[in-house]
């Protein structure tokens, strides 16, 4: 038999993980069937994340494999009555992760085996090809991934309606993740915690996607947030009657989704048996593949009060798709105290003899990692012609971050282009910066281009989702890698020749940043339903 | 479901016309032929504050035939019980929409057949009837009108305020958007009638703002209408390929003739017309199913 204390590093006693994870556990299944027998059998996990539950409800049989080499014991929760059903809930307890994992779960990026020798020879090529493969995915997808809201009735009068029993708990708040991880919906995610907080609401927070959770560390420490290791211990089928039975005793008045699968999965048992409860989700950004969480959003549509977006290329999707206008509200990922009254000018001045140029985001294929290596090959080819002296700073980290120190340095680039972790300081770097790249794949509206705009920073992007809303058309590039790179070469090289060019770019950055910055925020949507919510009003 | 095309002045009529409704529908599908007017500002202002309005903006005009096509697609797909379908310059009155509901419930519970669908009485703005909104009744018409429930049973309706049970698209499916426009709405409910007629509910009565009260008879065919008709000859001639054969296309193009002949309409756009007929020959879109 495997020993527990050989997979879990030192620094923990195994018998204090195992007893934690059990209690986690068991509070999670108690909240599920709290008034039948349950009986929990255990085993050793070899994943550090998921425990791989399976739940037999009424009599079970014990085969060979249920005593395996990893059974580590059982234990019992009686019944509310002696009669009460009996569940089995076999589940393996995730060991400890090791600290790799807890720096990086995922493995370094490499080619397709077929394209590897592409990669090696031309590596720009072989994104052109992912690039085809991606638009052919698109052309395909409105027909494998149809754009319809599932229909709901909302039943007839003959027949009783449900009604909310009266609570003595504080109105709570449930908000599903799609893990507490870095990324955008994530950081929306961390501020509707607070502001729900600030409103007054008891918070319950749980993810959808099993993981480190390596932000749970971030959640506010507060008797009132309560994070739910659904993603650990819960099968995604048995979400729908945990998330009801946690509405009933918490008083849960609102739910939140931000790109939490399994929560979506949970709304018509959500509808059916407590239909006072309001469902706000905010989407970011659509999928070229499958369309991603605003086609998912859309097609539980029928089920969501409110749907909170970020861009106006989302409004449009929610209109064109799912032909919903009315409860699509707009926020902006803003924070209008953050954000100083006017711009400063830009820090590059045509025929600059120095440039510095800057990339911000994590290391995955969606921000093109490799193009960014491309462009600052490029770019240095560019500034040798005209006696520029180049620099660059790629903030970042992620799977392609060996792929791009690789290219640097086959590039003859590792001396002058500096790879920094994704937390140094961002608005520092953009201040010092003239250009920051943006070559991502897709994008919602990049909250880093709001930034560099306020540093001086100039962004050239793709155009892609709706960065036209903030980046001027001059300085929005291809999305095709080769015209992507090529792009980017020749916005530069314009800005830096001509001064009058440079002038009107800054004129069109000040022009949309002001828009944006008039529209409301993401706070100033949410925060009267979370209000309202808290003072039990909700309509 | 109202199909639109560069007339939101009388759409907003008709969206106020459908709030003063003694039974409002649940949801309000605007179908948006492309317009190129204010139509989208118009619909998206509306919709903010009115959560039942939903607006299916479609790429391009495909004519009246796809924007019906596509809205009761897109109608169905939300799980509506019954389809009120109508155009965007057809004002209901008050009572329009519960008649019809009434009238279809009423007759399947009196009667224990269930019309496929249920059409109102259109007049036209000076209180007549509406020429090109006239039902066409079945043979044995009056075989359950009675004092009290004077409901006619007809096989074909325009799509200006009919109600189509959702039974009846599971059934026979869409309406045929290749037609673009004109004999869609004939085809699609004599189609429904496979199933059992429709009935004509005159308590339930629209106002058809139209700019004159013109019917549908090739003798008025001139420079400015010729388009439509042409596209009116190919469909109807497409369907009397495939509901009766060779022999109802000639009797079909005689019947044409004569009503070219009797208006005076001049060679060189009765050719035109033979010409489209023709088309219509070798012209069969596929029926749809949901």
């Amino acid at each position: 038999m495997t020993n527990m204390t050989a997979i879990i590093p030192a620094g923990e006693e195994t018998a204090e993980h195992i007893e934690r994870e059990v209690s986690e556990i068991i509070s999670v299944y108690s909240r599920l069937f709290p008034t039948q027998a349950l009986n929990f059998v255990f085993y050793e996990g070899k994943d550090p994340v998921w425990s791989a539950p399976s739940v037999v409800e009424g009599p079970f049989t014990f085969h060979p494999d249920h005593i395996n080499a990893q059974f580590l014991g059982q234990v019992e929760r009686p019944g509310a009555h002696p009669g009460a059903p009996t569940v089995t809930i076999r589940v393996s307890i995730p060991r400890k992760p090791l600290p790799t994992e807890l720096k990086q779960t995922e493995a370094p990026w490499v080619p397709v085996r077929k394209l590897r020798a592409v990669h090696r020879l031309a590596p720009l090529l072989y994104e052109k090809i992912r690039y085809q493969a991606e638009m052919l995915r698109k052309q395909r997808s409105p027909k494998r991934h149809p754009r319809f809201s599932l229909p709901r009735g909302d039943g007839s009068a003959l027949f009783p309606s449900l009604r909310q029993s009266n609570s003595d708990k504080r109105p709570a708040i449930l908000i599903g993740m799609h893990w507490l991880e870095v990324g955008g919906a994530e950081k929306l995610g961390f501020d509707t915690i607070q502001w729900a907080l600030e409103a007054g609401l008891r918070v319950f927070v749980a993810a959808g996607v099993p993981s480190i959770q390596r932000l749970a560390d971030k959640l506010p420490d507060c008797p009132d947030v309560t994070f739910l290791r659904l993603d650990r211990y819960l099968p995604h089928h048995l979400w729908p009657r945990y998330v009801e039975n946690l509405i009933l005793a918490e008083n849960i008045q609102l739910i939140h989704i931000h790109h939490c699968r399994p929560l979506y999965e949970s709304l018509p048992q959500v509808r059916a048996n407590l239909p006072w409860v309001k469902v706000i989700d905010s989407t970011h950004i659509v999928e070229y593949a499958d369309g991603g969480f605003p086609r998912i959003s859309g097609v539980w549509s029928n089920f969501i009060n409110i749907h909170h977006v970020i861009s106006k290329e989302l409004v449009d999707y929610y209109r064109d798709n799912f032909h919903v206008i009315g409860k699509v509200r707009l926020g902006r990922m803003l924070d209008r105290t953050d954000h100083q009254a006017g711009l400063p000018e830009l820090n590059m001045q045509p025929g600059k003899k120095h440039l510095q140029v800057a990339f911000v985001g994590r290391l995955y294929y969606q921000k093109r990692p490799v193009i960014v290596a491309e462009a600052f090959r490029a770019l240095s080819i560019w500034a040798k012609r005209n006696d520029v002296e180049l620099a660059g700073k790629i903030v970042g980290e992620g799977p392609f971050l060996d792929t791009v120190r690789g290219l640097l340095r086959r590039y003859g680039l590792a001396d002058r282009v500096e790879l920094l972790p994704a937390n140094s300081p961002v608005p520092d770097i953009l201040r010092q910066s003239d250009i920051l790249l943006l070559p991502s794949n897709n994008e919602g509206l990049a909250l880093v281009c709001y930034e560099a705009v306020e540093q001086g920073c100039i962004p050239i992007s793709t155009d892609v989702g709706s960065q036209a809303e903030i980046v001027p058309p001059d300085l929005l590039v291809p999305l095709a890698p080769h015209a992507c790179v090529k792009g980017i070469v020749g916005a530069v090289d314009r800005l830096w020749r001509d001064a009058d060019f440079l002038s009107r770019q800054r004129e069109a950055l000040v022009s949309s940043w002001s828009a944006i910055m008039s529209e409301p925020t993401a706070r100033e949507i949410l925060m009267p339903v979370y209000q309202e919510a808290a003072a039990g009003v909700l309509e | 479901m109202i199909v639109t095309f560069n007339r939101s002045a009388k759409l907003v009529k008709v969206l106020d016309a459908l709030d003063a409704q003694t039974r409002r529908p649940e949801v309000i599908l605007v179908v948006d032929n492309a317009s190129t007017d204010d139509t989208q500002e118009v619909i998206e202002a509306r919709a903010r504050t009115d959560l039942s309005i939903r607006y299916l903006r479609l790429p391009k005009n495909v004519g009246g035939a796809g924007g019906f096509h596509e809205g009761i697609k897109a109608a169905y797909a939300l799980g509506a019980h019954y389809f009120w379908v109508s155009d965007d310059d057809a004002y209901p009155e008050p009572d329009a929409i519960e008649r019809l509901i009434h009238a279809i419930n009423a007759f399947q519970a009196r009667n224990e057949w269930r019309p496929s669908f249920a059409c109102s009485r259109v007049e036209w703005i000076d209180g007549t009837m509406c020429e090109m909104n006239t039902p066409r009744p079945v043979w044995d018409w009056p075989r359950f009108l009675q004092p009290d429930a004077g409901w006619a049973l007809v096989d074909s309706a325009s799509f200006v305020s009919i109600l189509i049970p959702r039974w009846a698209v599971g059934e026979h499916g869409l309406p045929i958007a290749d037609y673009f426009i004109w004999f869609d709405d004939a085809e699609y409910t004599r189609r429904l009638s496979r199933s059992y007629p429709g009935i004509y509910c005159p308590e339930s009565r629209v106002i058809h703002d139209t700019p004159d009260n013109r019917g549908v008879n090739f003798g008025l065919v001139d420079e400015k209408s010729l388009w439509k008709f042409k596209y009116g000859a190919r469909n109807e001639t497409s369907w009397r390929r495939r509901e009766a054969g060779i022999m109802g296309v000639l009797a079909y193009t005689y019947g044409v003739h004569r009503q070219m002949k009797g208006g005076n309409v001049p060679w060189r756009l009765r050719r035109q017309i033979f010409r489209a007929i023709g088309g219509g020959m070798m012209f069969a879109p596929k029926i749809v199913k949901v």
